[in-house]
């Protein structure tokens, strides 16, 4: 009986000298005097308790709300700002997308043309159709379904251009949106519509067409 | 709900943090909480998450549970018993037990830091704390 208490008491002790100093300790060892048996189990969980009640017991000091509230509305904020990139970013993609089926639509229906080129009119005339056929269209064609990008360029720089492609003029009826830079994929190939509607992605832009105009709020 | 995550994780900046991150799952979610046990079970949750990560020798530098905690006890049940393991402490036990225990748990202090301060022997000191522990272990599983 006496062992078996001196046992637990030294299995105890291990574990409380183990607790000041658990860098002079390895994982498995710590492991091992945690759980050598029920009662340093029992004990090591009694000292979890303990130490909760003490920072219950300390931790009554009233929380200040508005510092708290502070803090959450700039991690909000934060947030926001991420979740409105992530927005812009999936119209970009949206838009990259519709720019590869275009092109390979293309790829596609210049194939087919050449598939129904009879076999002898290509092995008589290979020359030909190599200087006349694809230089030319090939470049043009490509220019077409080429987005063009606008990197950091003020709205008040890019949206006429692309206005222009559409024959519309822009006004700018809130002047602090003529400064606004950022990164805008235009696919000229794409209605004035749905660009509109992408540069509405922008938080902090609206833009609306009435007739020939486009109008930025 | 700070008070609750500061208890459990001993950690004021990780408790807001983790309160934080609750409010902001609240606010993206279109379902509105039912009530406070709902925002309190939350907090548990994520605190227990929190401390399942941490590494080993944090955990038991800052005494944390080691092994899963499966809490299904009532959130208010458990800070009761947190109150009067409190409550026994300043009761119950003697000197110089209470204050060896008071400075080991409120102070953070080592046992060979109290035994200085109190001009113990170390041996005196971790018997006294360890009787201090059996003591309030037993009275607590009778209970």
């Amino acid at each position: 009986m006496t062992t078996t208490m001196e046992t637990t008491n030294e299995n105890i002790r291990q574990l409380l000298e183990m607790l000041d100093n658990p860098d002079a300790y390895t994982e498995q060892q710590i492991q091992d005097i945690v759980n050598r048996d029920e009662d340093t189990r029992e004990t090591y969980r009694l000292m979890v308790e303990a130490k909760r009640s003490s920072r219950h017991r300390q931790n009554q000091k009233p929380v200040d709300v508005d510092a708290a509230w502070q803090r959450f509305n700039q991690k909000l904020q934060h947030k926001q700002y991420g979740f409105g990139w992530m927005k812009i970013a999936a119209s970009f993609i949206g838009v990259l997308l519709v720019s590869g089926i275009a092109f390979a639509a293309i790829h596609i229906v210049r194939q087919h043309q050449k598939q129904e080129t009879p076999q002898t009119e290509i092995t008589e005339n290979v020359t030909t159709s190599v200087t006349t056929l694809p230089a030319d269209t090939l470049t043009k064609d490509t220019v077409t379904v080429q987005p063009i990008i606008y990197d950091n360029i003020p709205l008040e720089k890019m949206l006429p251009e692309i206005a222009a492609h559409y024959d519309v003029k822009v006004i700018f009826t809130n002047d602090e949106a003529r400064q606004f830079r950022f990164r805008f994929v235009w696919n000229p190939q794409q209605g004035i519509n749905q660009v509109i509607s992408d540069l509405n992605q922008f938080e902090r832009l609206t833009v609306t067409r009435k007739d020939s105009q486009i109008i930025v709020e | 709900m700070i008070h609750l995550a500061s208890v459990l994780l001993g950690d004021d900046e990780e408790a807001e943090d983790v309160v934080q991150d609750i409010f902001l799952r609240v606010a993206d979610s279109d379902i509105a909480p039912k009530n406070d046990s709902y925002l309190l079970t939350a907090v548990r949750n994520a605190c227990l998450n929190r401390i399942r990560q941490m590494q080993l020798h944090d955990k038991v530098k800052g005494l944390m549970p080691i092994e899963d905690e499966a809490d299904l006890q009532p959130i208010d049940k458990r800070l009761e018993r947190l109150e009067d393991i409190g409550a026994y402490v300043d009761e119950q036990l003697e000197e110089p037990h209470r204050s060896i225990f008071h400075l080991h748990f409120d102070e953070d202090l080592t046992v060979s830091e109290i035994a200085r301060r109190l001009g113990l022997n170390p041996n005196t000191a971790y018997k006294y704390l360890m009787q201090s522990i059996q003591q309030i272990r037993h009275h607590f599983e009778k209970h």
